[in-house]
């Protein structure tokens, strides 16, 4: 791999919750147009490992680097190269799809248009009448879709999802993972945390699945089919791997 | 970023149902108290007027007789209230509103409005200032107590975070629009009570400046809250916990505060009984102060000294009038006498106003209040004006009355007269209020107290920031 190409990378990353170990020596790397699906049970350490990389927690040692500097020494880096959208994508109630969108792009320093706004929620899936509504009558769906318009328009060289796919019906998971794709296909890097192994097979370049902080095994999405992807993860699940 | 932190937290504050539903209230409550004050405050403008002409009419329609039973009949003269007091009747129900002007002695206020009330009314009454620096706060607690925790909670903060968002810029930026959404549902309100006050009394400039002053005041009072609410919110992790502990906050600021700074400053400053204080003046002019000897002695000293100055050797054969000369003197010693005393009884006053504050860091409306009140005209620096003008007033017809008698009689003669055309030259009693400099001299320590709280509510919000994780 070109390390010019890098954009996300773990080095022996380790991250403690008082004296639980969240992670342990994690070393993972996500160049530029690769989707990295990030597989594991609850409190496998996928989430934090997450969470390091926007810098909500610290490392206790090892580090996270966004192309190629650390974005606990450089915080614009997360601002200025990554989007995130959590499980549930936390919105405004309040304030319209639209409304939404221009507030986080304001944040991140974008300002847009009506017109462009109205564009990159369109592109993102959203239904035109739905945009000027309040996001409090939004679906899960919806919000990911608002979501993804965000991370649309800050043109981010990574992108960090924490199980974007959760709860939401078939339909709009392969809708979701599509957009994915081709956000991964324009050249970002996206690192994913999820439990669907359908949508990581689906949309996945390479998967490493957890257990107990550690990542366990790592392989090339493209190699294994549904079922060996199922009975690795569940062999890992089980202990028997 | 700020910018759209504000703009972001206008919308959605006066999108939010509590503030219009805690604001239409608490305004309604507001106006309401307000027109009755403003009617109650006209009422009594009117009446102190009317009164004062009544009193004087009557001094100068007196018959033909002596100058110092005149004096006697006496003059009663009123405070007169600016119209900002409105606003806040500050000490009006609990201080006297009149003052008997007579010689030899100078009085307290008297009659004041707590005397006439009901007994419901004396556990406490609710008036528009009550609505300014009581219920106000309550609502802004209401609308931000979880301003940052509900972000927490809802995962918003996160999102923030990922964007870079410094927690400063959040915080400050909350504030700024929660402050800019809850002026502009206040400004109606505001708008209103400024028409009626122009509409029901003339407002001359320095009303009109009093009236921004304390608007400027009350903004810092609620920056304070909205401050502390945003640190609390921040601070804690859950907002139920942030709310309970914003209206102990609140709790001891409006009510707790206010009557531990009383009881501190009563125990370490107490005033004497009235008893106990008529009882010196009695006792001082009587015995006299440290040096003067005693009544007989200085009457003895100054009866040998109005010989002397007159050349005779008797009182009968004096050329002008010596029971007003010795009035006058024995008035000038009690005049000494009773002005210490007041001085000191008035300055003890001041004392315990200033040991209040011994409280306010339990809160900031200890200081809110003395500044309402001094901005209204109400407070004791402004009654103490008033008393002293009174005083001088006093001075001036007893002075007048006593050149009367004494010109007009001879040695110990009681024979002198005056009549109407005398008791119409004694000028009537115009009191101008003291312009709002002196009203912020007066609450300086409040004003400082106030600032000291609004610093330590930015350093909270600041700290808060520091240490706000998603």
């Amino acid at each position: 791999m070109n390390t010019s190409s890098l954009v996300l990378e773990a080095r022996n990353l380790v991250v403690n919750y008082k004296q639980h170990r969240a992670i342990d020596a994690l070393n993972l790397r996500v160049p530029k147009g690769c989707v990295y699906a990030l597989l594991g049970g609850n409190g496998a350490g996928k989430s934090t490992t997450i969470s390091t990389f926007l810098t909500f927690n610290r490392p206790n040692a090892g580090q996270v680097l966004i192309e190629g500097r650390s974005p606990h020494e450089h915080p614009d880096l997360v601002r200025d190269k990554v989007a995130y959208l959590p499980e549930n994508v936390a919105l405004y109630e309040l304030m319209s799809g639209l409304e939404n969108l221009n507030f986080f792009c304001a944040l991140a320093g974008i300002h847009l248009s009506r017109e462009q706004a109205s564009q990159l929620l369109s592109d993102s899936g959203l239904q035109a009448d739905a945009h000027v509504k309040r996001v409090a009558a939004y679906s899960k769906g919806m919000r990911q879709k608002v979501g993804l318009a965000i991370a649309s328009a800050k043109h981010a060289s990574a992108m960090l999802l924490d199980e974007p796919t959760s709860g939401l019906d078939p339909s709009a998971a392969n809708d979701f993972a599509q957009r994915i794709r081709a956000a991964a296909d324009s050249g970002v890097a996206v690192l994913m945390a999820t439990h669907d192994l359908f949508n990581a097979k689906q949309v996945a370049d390479r998967i490493g699945i957890m257990k107990a902080g550690r990542l366990v095994e790592e392989f090339d999405a493209h190699t294994v089919r549904h079922d060996e992807l199922e009975q690795k993860y569940l062999a890992h699940a089980r202990g028997l791997a | 970023m700020i910018a759209a932190i504000i703009r972001k937290e206008f919308v959605s504050t006066l999108r939010d149902g509590r503030l219009w539903i805690l604001g239409i209230v608490l305004l309604a409550i507001f106006l309401g108290f307000f027109l009755a004050s403003t009617h109650e405050l006209k009422q009594m403008r009117q009446e102190k007027h009317s009164v004062g002409m009544t009193a004087k009419e009557q001094w100068n329609t007196q018959s033909v007789k002596n100058p110092h039973s005149a004096a006697h009949y006496g003059i009663y003269v009123f405070k007169p209230d600016l119209p900002s007091a409105a606003l806040d009747p500050g000490l009006r129900p609990f201080v006297g509103q009149s003052l008997w002007l007579e010689p030899h002695k100078r009085n307290l206020t008297r009659f004041s409005p707590s005397t006439d009330q009901i007994l419901a009314n004396r556990f406490g009454q609710a008036t528009t200032s009550f609505v300014l620096y009581a219920l106000l706060p309550l609502m802004i607690v209401a609308l931000t107590f979880n301003s940052v925790s509900q972000e927490r909670e809802r995962g918003t903060l996160r999102m923030l975070h990922s964007l870079g968002i410094a927690a400063r810029s959040l915080v400050f930026g909350k504030l700024l629009g929660l402050l800019a959404a809850f002026m502009l549902v206040l400004s109606p309100a505001l708008l209103i009570a400024l028409l009626l006050l122009g509409q029901n009394f003339s407002l001359g400039p320095d009303d009109v400046s009093r009236l921004l002053a304390s608007f400027l005041m009350f903004l810092i009072y609620y920056t304070i809250f909205a401050a502390v609410s945003i640190a609390a919110s921040a601070f804690f992790r859950t907002s139920r916990v942030a709310l309970f502990c914003l209206l102990a906050f609140w709790l001891a600021s409006v009510f707790i505060a206010p009557r531990l700074g009383a009881v501190t400053a009563e125990t370490l400053s107490p005033n004497p009984t009235a008893s106990r204080f008529w009882e010196a003046i009695k006792t001082d002019i009587a015995q006299g102060l440290e040096g003067d000897g005693t009544h007989e002695q200085r009457a003895q000293a100054f009866e040998a000294q109005v010989l002397r100055e007159y050349g005779v050797n008797r009182k009968e054969d004096l050329p002008v009038g010596f029971v007003s000369l010795n009035r006058q003197h024995n008035d000038g010693y009690s005049v000494r006498v009773h002005e210490l005393h007041f001085d000191r009884l008035r300055d003890n006053f001041a004392v315990q106003q200033h040991l209040t504050h011994l409280a306010s860091w339990l809160g900031p409306s200890i200081a809110i209040r003395s500044l309402s009140m001094a901005m209204a005209g109400m407070d004791l620096a402004h009654q103490r004006d008033f008393e002293d003008a009174a005083e001088e007033y006093r001075h001036y017809f007893i002075d007048l009355t006593e050149d009367w008698d004494r010109e007009r009689s001879h040695g110990t003669e009681r024979n002198a007269k005056g009549q109407e055309s005398d008791w119409r030259s004694v000028k009537a009693f115009e009191y101008q209020a003291p312009k709002i400099e002196f009203a912020l001299k007066a609450a300086l320590l409040d004003l400082m107290v106030l600032m000291g709280w609004l610093f330590a509510a930015l350093m909270l919000l600041t700290l808060s920031a520091n240490r706000l994780t998603p």
